[in-house]
């Protein structure tokens, strides 16, 4: 029955659907002990990112490889205003990243979305590969390699009453920081999903099959690919500024290159162009650096080693490789119940025939 | 005539056209492997890196610079042939997002693997030629026997291919089967061995970009060649992927352009350079501006 329901994917059955999984990931995290807990409030921004990303391959057909320079973008905006500002609202400071991101998704889309496939993840990377530098050598407004401090989180004073007693088992903090991230996460992908079902979401799909039929029924191509490379920067805005508020820094070698194809095998790994996808994504990411060691362990390779120490970079490398050879649907594609519940029209990448 | 070749302008010139002879040679890499496949393979510069390494720890166990080269060439190209026999080979036909996430995902399995074979540090080989300037009545002259080694190389390589694309019948069996594979196959052209040549030609050429960056003053370490690829790529699109005239003529660009953003502008925005470029060619002529015009592409 409850199946049924969801299925009509009206906008309060995707809220419903949401508001479920979020109600989880919070009972999840005060299971948790307060590592765990920080691992996946990494996880959570990093699934935000993820669902931007998934957004634009899946969804407008256009890849980047530049999420990791959205990420920055986000970062430092939310990091410059937040070093200077400690007092305001939170939420402001997100906004403030969005709108950053948006802003240099826009800038970089305005030439790119003119462009196919090569071209475009060529343009991406070129940006993603200017960012470190720029914020190393700007150092007035970046810091430069030092990076920027900021506040951590503050706990509020009522959070902390309700779940710090003299005996408590949890880190209030700890707690509180995952908390959070698992709600900005769960509110990006409640829009995410309305998104996906929305008139754009339509026209973006229409865009990435046919784009010829699409311009022949009205739909501006280069505005919409420019919408859902916006959208995309947006989320990985949103989702490095929250990173790095989990850090409390923000600094270039934070968003190297190889952020990039860790996104992209995240994405690729969940399954592309879906919200249960994402949540995959970030929930591996959360786990990778205890998977590691343990893939260190099994294989008795020492992890301060130069080969325990690069084992992530091979093994995300190879899981992308493999995953796209052989399973370019990803784990998605396996049946599980959450695949169910969000159930997305097209989960692969199909678009029509390019060139 | 010798205060004209001692001033800053030509040093710029001179360190631009011996930086850009590099990004050349990585833009011509990618322009073969475009033509015969259609792929842009992102994993060039860190294959390039790759088999360099292995030349260098042949030259740490004593053998001359030029085995080196060797060396590095003849595992590039191996490492290319293998590339496109074991990972390319399976995405012919599928959406073109496929091979590029792939090579993206191989780019990150050489850097990490090199990292942890040779650790991150930089290392050089002992450079061949000397890199201190000439002297001409006391007056510098901004280039040294390396760069004119470095640019000769560049140009020799550039020529060979030209040559062996132009004058050969492999060459002609090449441009045949990246022109019209169906044609090519019927007229007896093993076209997915053509392929496989393709790619080995494009990782050799790639290597040899990696030698001189690895025998320069800066040396190599494993994830140097993101940049030259970056700068590669540019220059390949520039000159819009299908031409290798282009490719060539669009690394000079970048390199010297490079340089005088560094001397007259500002060293911040020298990492913007090569994007403000492509977004300006682009915008001007979104097909490169050294390619045919051809009809819409659907």
């Amino acid at each position: 029955m409850i199946r049924t329901f969801l299925r009509q994917e009206t906008t309060r059955s995707r809220f419903l659907g949401v508001l479920a999984l979020t109600a989880v990931a919070l009972a999840i995290t005060f299971a948790l002990p307060p590592v765990a807990d920080s691992e996946l409030a990494g996880g959570a921004a990093i699934a935000i990112v993820i669902l931007g990303l998934s957004w634009l391959i899946g969804w407008s057909g256009q890849i980047s490889l530049g999420n990791s320079g959205f990420m920055a973008v986000g970062a430092y905006a939310a990091g410059i205003w937040a070093h200077h500002h400690a007092t305001t609202p939170l939420v402001f400071t997100f906004v403030l990243a969005i709108v950053a991101g948006a802003v240099s998704g826009l800038i970089i889309a305005i030439p790119s979305t003119r462009l196919r496939g090569p071209y475009l993840a060529g343009m991406t990377l070129a940006f993603s590969a200017a960012v470190t530098p720029i914020a190393q050598n700007f150092t007035s407004v970046t810091g430069g390699e030092g990076g920027i401090f900021m506040n951590a989180l503050t706990t509020p004073g009522w959070f902390e009453d309700l779940f710090s007693g003299p005996n408590a088992a949890i880190n209030a903090n700890a707690q509180w920081t995952a908390d959070l991230s698992v709600l900005v996460a769960g509110i990006s992908f409640f829009f995410m999903a309305n998104l996906f079902h929305s008139r754009t979401g339509r026209a973006m799909r229409l865009v990435r099959d046919n784009d010829v039929a699409a311009e022949l029924m009205g739909v501006n191509l280069s505005r919409t690919r420019s919408l859902a490379f916006m959208i995309a920067a947006a989320y990985a805005g949103l989702g490095g500024a929250l990173y790095s508020l989990l850090q409390a820094s923000v600094r270039p070698e934070t968003f190297p290159l190889t952020l990039s194809i860790t996104l992209l095998t995240l994405m690729v790994l969940g399954g592309i162009g879906t919200l249960s996808g994402a949540v995959i994504g970030g929930i591996i990411y959360s786990f990778s650096a205890n998977l590691v060691a343990h893939v260190n362990s099994l294989t008795g390779v020492n992890p301060t080693s130069n080969l325990g120490a690069n084992m992530q970079g091979i093994i995300f490398g190879a899981l992308l490789i493999l995953t796209m050879l052989f399973a370019p649907s990803g784990l998605v594609s396996l049946k599980n119940p959450v695949k169910r519940i969000f159930r997305a029209r097209h989960q692969v990448v199909e678009p029509g025939e390019v060139h | 005539m010798s205060a004209f070749l001692s001033s800053s302008f030509m040093h710029n010139i001179f360190g631009g056209v011996a930086q850009g002879v590099v990004y050349s040679l990585v833009a011509l890499s990618l322009v073969i492997i475009w033509q015969s496949t259609h792929v842009l393979n992102f994993a060039q510069g860190a294959m390039a890196m790759f088999a360099t390494y292995v030349g260098m720890t042949e030259i740490d166990r004593g053998i001359g610079y030029w085995w080196c080269v060797i060396i590095s060439v003849a595992v590039g190209m191996l490492l290319g042939g293998l590339t496109e026999r074991v990972l390319i080979r399976p995405l012919y036909g599928k959406p073109e997002i496929n091979p590029i996430v792939v090579m993206v995902g191989f780019l990150g399995v050489i850097e990490a693997l090199a990292a942890a074979i040779w650790t991150s540090t930089t290392r050089n080989i002992t450079e061949p030629f000397s890199q201190i300037y000439y002297h001409d009545h006391g007056n510098l002259v901004f280039v040294s026997p390396f760069i004119i080694y470095q640019v000769i190389l560049a140009l020799g390589i550039m020529l060979i291919i030209a040559a062996l694309f132009r004058f050969t019948k492999l060459g002609l069996q090449l441009r045949a089967s990246a022109l019209a594979p169906e044609v090519s196959r019927l007229l007896g052209i093993r076209v997915s061995r053509m392929l496989t040549i393709g790619w080995i030609l494009s990782a050799g050429v790639g290597a040899i970009a990696a030698v001189i960056q690895a025998s320069g003053s800066f040396g190599l370490f494993p994830t140097d060649m993101d940049g030259i690829f970056v700068a590669g790529f540019i220059a390949a699109a520039v000159g819009g992927l299908e031409s290798p005239i282009g490719a060539v003529a669009g690394g000079l660009l970048i390199g010297l352009a490079e340089q005088f953003i560094l001397a007259y502008w500002s060293p911040n925005v020298a990492p913007l350079g090569g994007i403000i470029i492509l977004v300006v060619a682009l915008m001007i002529r979104p097909q490169g501006l050294f390619t045919k015009v051809a009809g819409r592409r659907v």
